[in-house]
């Protein structure tokens, strides 16, 4: 089976071309056009600026997704492409351009979430179910229960704002610039994780649920507290950011994986490409008895290679009717479940 | 019209909050200010609560707003919108959050209105959370 799958729910247009057979899953091609660098003065993603650049990309990123694979429109089984959540204004040109394809080629169209592509960039490896998988990213922070590839529950998730979100926050606090995440893992290399004593909410609930908001509140009142805030200053207090934050969602994947007897515990999304997160969370999956996996970098972040390996799982299990297109919506709220 | 109260604590934000929710009866667009820990995300919640959402209210912020639909009211749909992340109201139009304001059944929330006041309608109700020096919370609700 040969899938076409287009990304472009924020600041990433991506095209991708999937192949398998007999249950072997090989990327083709995967094209990512990033727009970081031209939201970085901004200090986020601007929707209006976003939808723009993916406009401007989205038709020769699907071509050269085509071209480096060596796939012509006839062998194309179905088109992949992610419907939700996301940012409305960048989803829909992913989705509008998808359509057309499948209206001008008469091919199936599968709407994929956004979410289950991030996960689904693990089944590159072969996974031992029951599997739990915890999903990081700007906009999520999820623990997610996986029965096969394409059954699952999500059993937790935060209560306020996101993990990526709260890196993204203290950097500002901190005037680190954006993105947060790299720059805050980076700094935090050379401070003292025990420096400041700062929260680690909800770790005592009996719950899977996060909340990341107080902690980045107690980042904001400790730093007001010291006057000279210089290079050791920040490195300490990224530091031991990282260390509450990265604690709290090990500990409780691993208390998911407990509760649910998990085979393998997998992380996805943006935020797993945090070198601490991995390390940490790879060690207590060793001692807890599972196995571990996580995607390559590229495949963290947002691309349509994910969207495309999701799309080829659920083709698998129902294939969608030609000339479905009409019937596929854009929903910028779309929960995995 | 101002109100003011003075919430000891989180517990007292929230409830304040589910109260006002009540009163409520559609269409209006609360403006949220308040610092960095404030309490705007509780009262938020609190508002949802007061409207019978079930759902858990996360942040806004990423994806700049998030609707949900409430059973069994005249208010059919929250709408959570966060401008923390932006600098002119264009980028509010632009994802449509401009078609919710003043709809009778749908109620509007916007964290951080000083960032799009240029798009802000003139009915509006001001909700200000200011953190006192003992860490109490003044909510004022100014219609």
């Amino acid at each position: 089976m040969i899938v076409l799958a287009i990304e472009s729910s924020c600041d990433e247009t991506s095209a991708s071309v999937i192949k398998s057979t007999r249950g072997k899953i090989e990327i083709l091609s995967n094209i990512i056009s990033s727009q970081i660098s031209i939201h970085q003065k901004y200090g986020g993603v601007v929707p209006e600026v976003a939808a723009r650049h993916h406009v401007q990309n989205i038709n020769w990123v699907i071509n050269d997704a085509l071209t480096e694979a060596k796939i012509d429109s006839k062998k194309i089984d179905v088109i992949a492409t992610t419907a939700g959540p996301g940012l409305i204004t960048s989803l829909i040109v992913g989705i509008e351009a998808a359509k057309t394809l499948a209206f001008a080629w008469n091919k199936p169209l599968l709407p994929v979430n956004h979410m289950y592509g991030h996960i689904a960039a693990n089944f590159l490896q072969p996974i031992s179910f029951p599997a739990v998988c915890l999903v990081v990213s700007g906009g999520h922070t999820e623990i997610v229960v996986l029965k096969n590839h394409t059954q699952m529950k999500k059993i937790g998730q935060t209560v306020d704002d996101a993990i990526g979100e709260a890196f993204d926050k203290v950097a500002k606090l901190l005037n680190l610039g954006y993105p947060g995440g790299p720059i805050v893992s980076k700094l935090a290399e050379n401070g003292d994780a025990k420096k400041f004593s700062l929260p680690r909410p909800m770790l005592a609930s009996k719950d899977f649920n996060f909340s990341f908001s107080g902690l980045k509140t107690s980042v904001l009142y400790n730093a007001q507290k010291i006057k000279k805030q210089d290079d050791q200053f920040k490195a300490d207090m990224c530091a031991s950011f990282q260390q509450a934050a990265v604690e709290v969602v090990v500990k409780k994947t691993i208390r998911a994986a407990e509760k649910y007897k998990a085979k393998t515990i997998m992380m996805a999304g943006g935020v797993a490409a945090n070198k601490k997160l991995r390390l940490d969370l790879e060690s207590a999956t060793k001692k807890f008895g599972a196995n571990f996996t996580v995607p390559p970098f590229v495949l963290c972040t947002d691309n349509a290679a994910m969207i495309g390996i999701a799309g080829t799982y659920l083709a698998n299990k129902k294939m969608p009717s030609k000339n479905n297109w009409h019937k596929t919506k854009v929903d910028p709220n779309w929960e995995l479940l | 019209m101002t109100t003011k109260f003075i919430a000891k604590t989180e517990k007292q934000t929230f409830a304040y909050a589910q109260k006002l929710a009540a009163k409520l009866k559609g269409g209006e667009v609360l403006c949220l200010t308040g610092d960095l820990g404030a309490g705007k995300t509780v009262f938020t919640k609190g508002i949802a609560s007061g409207l019978g959402i079930t759902k858990i209210i996360t942040s806004p912020t990423f994806v700049l707003m998030k609707v949900y639909g409430i059973k069994n009211e005249n208010i059919k749909h929250l709408i959570h919108i966060d401008a923390y992340r932006l600098s002119h109201g264009d980028d509010l139009e632009a994802i449509g959050a401009l078609d919710y304001f003043g709809k009778p059944n749908c109620l509007t929330i916007i964290e951080w209105p000083e960032r799009v006041s240029e798009i802000l309608p003139k009915e509006k109700i001001d909700v200000k959370i200011k953190i006192l020096k003992d860490n109490n919370r003044e909510i004022s609700v100014k219609r």
